[in-house]
């Protein structure tokens, strides 16, 4: 391609005019004036709201301010860190992920106190241990919360009954009460449907053990307690499938063909329900919900905050209050699979009608008693970081046969070293 | 924020005398006469020095500040939004003692050799057998450089779905001729060769275009004094070829080392979809390379301090490698 000089010249003011017009574009919110502006922007991620909800939000509130609204994609939190860090073009509202609030805690300075705007007032409507982990020693209330994930066992009826074993939700979960009630279940299942496996991965049964607690691995003194009995049992709990050899070893995509298949059942949130009806969409009708052996945890769920830099504070308030009252959240269930952190909606209409999927099964009955029974407990601004050997070492029993003993040790190790450079003592 | 001592050009140091700078300062220091014009010719070149800027400056911005700030952060620690905190050579301390820091060494090096040497040695097989081809040339150079411009994540992702353990395209094939399934991805040693498979089909290619381009600059004439001595083509290209191509393939071995040392994505993006640990390399930390592991420690656990000591260490490891592959390639070459 020749290149003409008129040519690289026209093409070179048209680069400048277009990086100008970017420049300006992002420079725009970053002020943070006057606290009564009319321009107000929503950062969250696709699936985080109901896009019909947000998109009526922007009508309903058009005479007071012109709300924006970006579903950002990639690494959401990073982002946001970035964005906080630069504080240029910060949104006024954004997003933030239930697995990411723990760490944001510690800079909640970066946000604005919503207890300040009125959220003391209406907090009684949400779930207590959800907005409890959105809220500083101190009191000082970061995030309101969207949705929760509250966690459930999912089977498949059809090979429940090809084994000979009950196949009515309340009846599974009663066979099913403890883990190793449940183990027990598997292995029978095994026996008279060859080829099948009870659990996926048994990082997923570690996880859900440890949700069950009301202590995770660092205490409220940062002092690091991955090392003691409640983890220990959930290391123990998480390593007998392996044993027995109910565990499918699947901890890649492959997921997706085998749950179809393979899998007889699924530890799972509220949301979900959703990836199986992707994954194998051909198995409609066949699965089933009950409790969860050992009791309901938590997994996932966000939050809403406005950042320091909102240039309105009440009206942002008043937006995101209205997204996520109760009736709002409830349509959010039907459009988006977003489990309401507010219990008033579980007995909305929305929520409380048959699931397809399921057999017609109303599987709120299943999640709503679930999500009120989750025990509240504290996350650590590193609890992601020092559970992470735990994890890594379970997947290295499974892919390489390491022994569990040495898999503990090696992962206990790795947690204190984490921990000790994140500060914890 | 305060940034690091910066080295640039104008840190030349000023000799104020004394024994050693001093032999050397005849020749160093130009005419007196010769500096006005000098600089007069910088400023009556602005023109072309501001033609060249957006370069220096985007690279100033984005990579200059950003190395030497890292270099800083070393020695902090930091949570992405909260204050800095100095805390001297602590992480260093903690990385020596970091048995997953070391992990992640070994698996960078074993990798590396493991798609360098395949990649090097079949670029310069394809480039000789390209190089006497008479028909379809372009097709051929076309079709073999391709893989280098796909991107790395979507061959990462095909790769993931040919070599997935249960219902991979590789073990279906294995199957059909009586093989059971491989784990090529949970399997320690199998995942760094699918790793290694990966890095290795995308950069052959591109290997082979540089020695095409040196197998080309070789004039006809040697080869035909060496026929006419009675050389076979395996001789000519030992005694000939090798000789001569030196200088590129100690361009692409050092080339090559920094590459491959650097490899990320390919073990990000196979491994992203891993339920328990989507950044640490996949089951048994086995795919887990030292860049993967800066990225985890930097900005999914927000520990940038420590991110920044990994790399800076790291750095130094692949100074000490290209020096080493340097001396390698080297060897011989006066005798």
């Amino acid at each position: 391609m020749d290149l003409s000089r008129r040519g690289f010249l026209q093409a070179a003011a048209l680069t400048a005019a277009a990086s100008g017009l970017t420049a300006a574009c992002g420079g725009g919110s970053g002020s943070t004036g006057g606290k009564n502006g009319k321009n107000l922007t929503l950062w969250y991620w696709g699936g985080a709201l109901s896009d019909k909800v947000v998109a009526e939000a922007k009508t309903h509130f058009s005479g007071q301010v012109k709300l924006t609204a970006a579903s950002i994609g990639g690494d959401f939190k990073q982002k946001l860190t970035t964005t906080l860090a630069a504080g240029a073009s910060v949104p006024d509202i954004t997003g933030i992920k239930g697995e990411d609030m723990a760490s944001f805690l510690p800079n909640a300075g970066r946000f604005l106190d919503l207890n300040d705007l009125g959220f003391k007032k209406i907090a009684s409507q949400y779930l207590d241990w959800k907005t409890k982990l959105a809220r500083t020693e101190d009191g000082k209330q970061i995030g309101f919360p969207i949705d929760i994930g509250p966690t459930a066992l999912f089977y498949r009826a059809d090979l429940f009954d090809k084994a000979g074993l009950p196949t009515d939700p309340d009846k599974v979960a009663a066979r099913a009460g403890t883990w190793e009630e449940y183990f027990a279940l598997g292995t029978e299942l095994r026996r008279k449907v060859p080829g099948t496996y009870l659990v996926n991965n048994i990082g997923s049964v570690f996880t859900m053990a440890v949700g069950q607690g009301t202590e995770r691995f660092i205490d409220k003194d940062n002092h690091f307690i991955g090392d003691q009995d409640h983890i220990r049992k959930a290391w123990t709990t998480a390593v007998r499938p392996y044993t027995l050899g109910l565990d499918a070893k699947i901890n890649d995509n492959t997921w997706n063909a085998a749950v179809g298949k393979t899998l007889t059942t699924e530890l799972g949130a509220a949301w979900h329900a959703l990836d199986i009806e992707q994954a194998a969409p051909k198995t409609k009708g066949k699965w089933r919900v009950c409790a969860m052996p050992g009791g309901p945890a938590n997994q996932g769920g966000s939050y809403l905050a406005l950042p320091r830099q909102c240039r309105n504070p009440e009206e942002a308030f008043k937006i995101i209050s209205w997204i996520l009252s109760p009736e709002n959240d409830a349509r959010g269930f039907t459009d988006a699979a977003i489990f309401p952190a507010a219990p008033a909606a579980y007995s909305m209409p929305a929520m409380t009608g048959g699931d397809p999927f399921f057999g017609g099964q109303k599987i709120i009955e299943v999640f709503g008693p679930a999500a009120k029974a989750i025990p509240s407990s504290y996350e650590a601004p590193a609890d992601a970081a020092v559970m992470a050997p735990f994890m890594t070492e379970l997947s290295s029993i499974e892919a390489k046969g390491k022994k569990p003993e040495d898999a503990w040790k090696d992962a206990v190790g790795q947690a204190k070293q984490i921990a000790r450079r994140q500060g914890v003592n | 924020m305060s940034s690091p001592p910066v080295t640039g050009s104008v840190a030349v140091p000023r000799h104020h005398g004394g024994p050693g700078p001093a032999r050397f300062r005849p020749r160093r220091t130009p005419p007196a006469g010769a500096v006005r014009p000098g600089r007069r010719g910088v400023l009556s070149h602005w023109r072309q020095y501001l033609a060249i800027s957006p370069f220096f400056l985007i690279f100033g911005v984005f990579s200059f500040f950003p190395v030497f700030y890292s270099l800083y952060l070393a020695f902090q620690r930091w949570d992405g939004l909260g204050s800095v905190q100095f805390v001297g050579l602590q992480q260093f301390r903690f990385l020596w003692d970091d048995p997953v820091f070391w992990l992640s060494i070994r698996n960078t090096l074993v990798i590396w050799v493991l798609s360098t040497v395949p990649t090097l040695f079949g670029a310069l097989v394809l480039a000789t057998l390209l190089h006497s081809v008479r028909r379809f040339k372009g097709f051929y150079r076309i079709a073999l450089y391709v893989p280098n411009v796909t991107s790395i994540v979507a061959v990462s992702i095909f790769f993931g779905a040919v070599f997935s353990n249960n219902f991979g395209l590789v073990n279906a094939i294995l199957g059909t001729v009586g093989i059971s399934p491989v784990p090529w991805l949970s399997n320690p040693w199998l995942i760094k060769l699918v790793i290694a498979l990966l890095m290795t089909w995308m950069w052959t290619g591109y290997n082979m275009i540089i020695y095409l381009a040196g197998l080309q600059a070789i004039p006809t004439q040697i080869y035909e004094a060496a026929r006419l001595d009675g050389a076979g083509p395996i001789r000519t290209f030992f005694q000939i070829t090798m000789p001569i191509m030196r200088p590129i393939i100690l361009f692409t071995v050092i080339i090559s080392t920094i590459n491959g040392l650097q490899s990320f994505s390919e073990p990000q993006v196979l491994f992203g979809s891993n339920a328990a640990n989507p950044n640490l390399g996949g089951p048994g930390q086995a795919g887990l390379t030292t860049l993967l592991y800066f990225y985890q420690s930097a900005f999914v656990n927000n520990d940038y301090g420590y991110g920044a000591a990994i790399v800076w260490a790291f750095f130094v490891l692949i100074m000490v490698l290209v020096v080493v592959n340097w001396r390698l390639v080297q060897r011989g070459r006066k005798s």
